[in-house]
């Protein structure tokens, strides 16, 4: 996680927790810690991850 | 007797006289064949396809040659606006000298005098694009050159982003101070002749036992950080029925070794005789041998057809090798467009993507605990073990005299540098049959 803010789910207004959540990207699934409402199962997914790890994996993956 | 069915018009060159003539791919039975007549030199027919996977398929939807297009194709060869892909690879020859008489050679090596560094050094600044340029060095072997290291760093100097050496390792591995220089200078990465995981192979093709050399040559590259890629020549009947082996060896040996590029046979340069079917090995039957004789390890819809050069010049594979076994990432469904016939990659985008996986880039670590089994769908160690164990399954289908078909050509990336033109390669080693 990139920080420690706590970040609270909008519809159920509980603490969102570390789970281990996949992805899909161009028919591969992965797998990483991030933060999931443990009541409807929303996600936060921070920038970071996405402009970082996410498009680090889209970039190996994407067909030549 | 199946019935002759003309299945696409495009254009060739007369064998004999390299003149420009029509021609069609012609359905007979489950072959494909390429076939034209020259009012001078007669009727002649190469086979393209053996239809282990129709033909129409793995072309999609790849733009025809037109009647008045590409007119002064392939005479006037020197990449012009009519040219459909840009530079993906410079391929600069820096010797005619060999240290091998191979049976087999596109370059046909002709022990003239080397030009001098300062000349190499001048062609370097003028091919290359600052940032960009993949230079292959070339020959004849280099690495019969003392002043290969200087040639490198003279490459990178000029701003070629990637140095490529094309060798067949016997320096590489009997001279390991050498490999030093050549890290040190800058080298990316070797494309290395191996033909085979056995010495009978060696000395059908290259008259002597190279196998030991080879494995020499992949640990002292090793030793220095340089990646290496394999390259057998595909001859039908003397190493074709050992893919399956040379791939096992290949995904044992990563990550030194890279990956394989596969390159059937062709007709040009030294050859022993004018081709007929019986000698040609296609791309179809090449991915249908891949996949019996890695007993499925590695899949036919694994490999997809080009989209950098036209589909009937090669293909490619992406894969990372695991601690047990390799697993895919290139695939049919997994590219962004449909699975045949999307649009072509731009050079710059092939490039970039076939460097990513030759080029070694940091020494490697183990990129697993010691307690947990390495899970490729945990994003942290797939990152780290596609930059550490990509590799690479590529082909390319280089053509002939008999086989040359003007719409693959005009979409060809891999040009020879020569006295300030680029030439696509085929075109560049494009030789008659009458040897002359």
């Amino acid at each position: 996680m990139a920080d420690n803010k706590v970040i609270i789910c909008c519809k159920c207004k509980k603490e969102l927790i570390p789970k281990k959540v996949y992805f899909k990207y161009l028919g591969h699934s992965f797998f990483t810690d991030i933060l999931k409402c443990p009541d409807c199962g929303e996600v936060f997914i921070p920038e970071e991850l996405v402009k970082g790890r996410m498009a680090e994996v889209e970039m190996q993956l994407e067909d030549k | 007797m199946s019935i002759p069915k003309i299945i696409r018009s495009t254009y060739s060159v007369c064998p004999v006289c390299l003149s420009r003539i029509p021609a069609q791919h012609v359905e007979i039975g489950s072959n494909v064949y390429l076939q034209k007549k020259c009012v001078q030199h007669g009727f002649f027919s190469s086979v393209i396809w053996r239809s282990k996977t129709p033909i129409g398929e793995w072309i999609g939807d790849t733009p025809r040659i037109k009647k008045n297009e590409n007119l002064n194709c392939p005479k006037a060869c020197g990449i012009c606006p009519e040219h459909r892909q840009g530079t993906c690879c410079v391929l600069l020859e820096v010797t005619s000298r060999c240290n091998l008489r191979c049976k087999y050679c596109f370059a046909d090596s002709r022990n003239t005098d080397d030009p001098s560094l300062e000349q190499v050094q001048a062609w370097l600044r003028q091919l290359a694009v600052p940032g960009k340029t993949l230079v292959q060095l070339s020959g004849g072997e280099p690495t019969v050159r003392d002043d290969l290291p200087e040639i490198i760093s003279s490459a990178k100097e000029a701003g070629c982003r990637y140095v490529q050496l094309n060798s067949n390792g016997i320096r590489l591995a009997e001279d390991k101070e050498f490999v030093r220089k050549l890290a040190e200078a800058g080298l990316s990465f070797v494309f290395m002749q191996f033909d085979g995981t056995n010495d009978e192979i060696n000395r059908k093709l290259r008259g002597v036992d190279l196998l030991a050399l080879k494995k020499q040559a992949i640990e002292n590259c090793a030793a220095y950080n340089i990646g290496v890629t394999l390259v057998p020549t595909m001859v039908p009947g003397v190493n074709t029925d050992n893919i399956g082996e040379l791939l096992r060896f290949a995904i044992a040996e990563s990550p030194a070794v890279r990956g394989v590029h596969f390159q059937p046979v062709s007709y040009f340069g030294r050859i022993p005789e004018r081709p007929v079917d019986e000698v040609r090995y296609t791309l179809d039957e090449l991915i249908y041998d891949i996949e019996v004789q890695t007993k499925g390890q590695i899949k036919a819809k694994n490999l997809i057809p080009s989209r950098c050069d036209h589909p009937l010049c090669g293909f490619h594979g992406d894969f990372v090798v695991m601690p047990h076994g390799i697993e895919p990432l290139s695939g049919k469904y997994t590219s962004k467009g449909d699975c045949c016939g999307s649009e072509p990659v731009s050079a710059d985008k092939n490039r970039a993507f076939v460097a990513r996986r030759w080029e070694r880039q940091v020494q490697e670590q183990e990129s697993h605990s010691c307690c947990s089994k390495p899970d490729i769908h945990d994003m942290d160690y797939f990152l780290k073990r596609v930059k550490s164990h990509g590799f690479t399954i590529t082909a390319m289908a280089f053509q002939d005299a008999g086989n040359m078909d003007l719409e693959r050509l005009r979409r060809c990336s891999l040009h020879v540098f020569d006295n300030g033109r680029f030439v696509p390669f085929c075109a560049y080693y494009l030789t008659g049959w009458d040897m002359t």
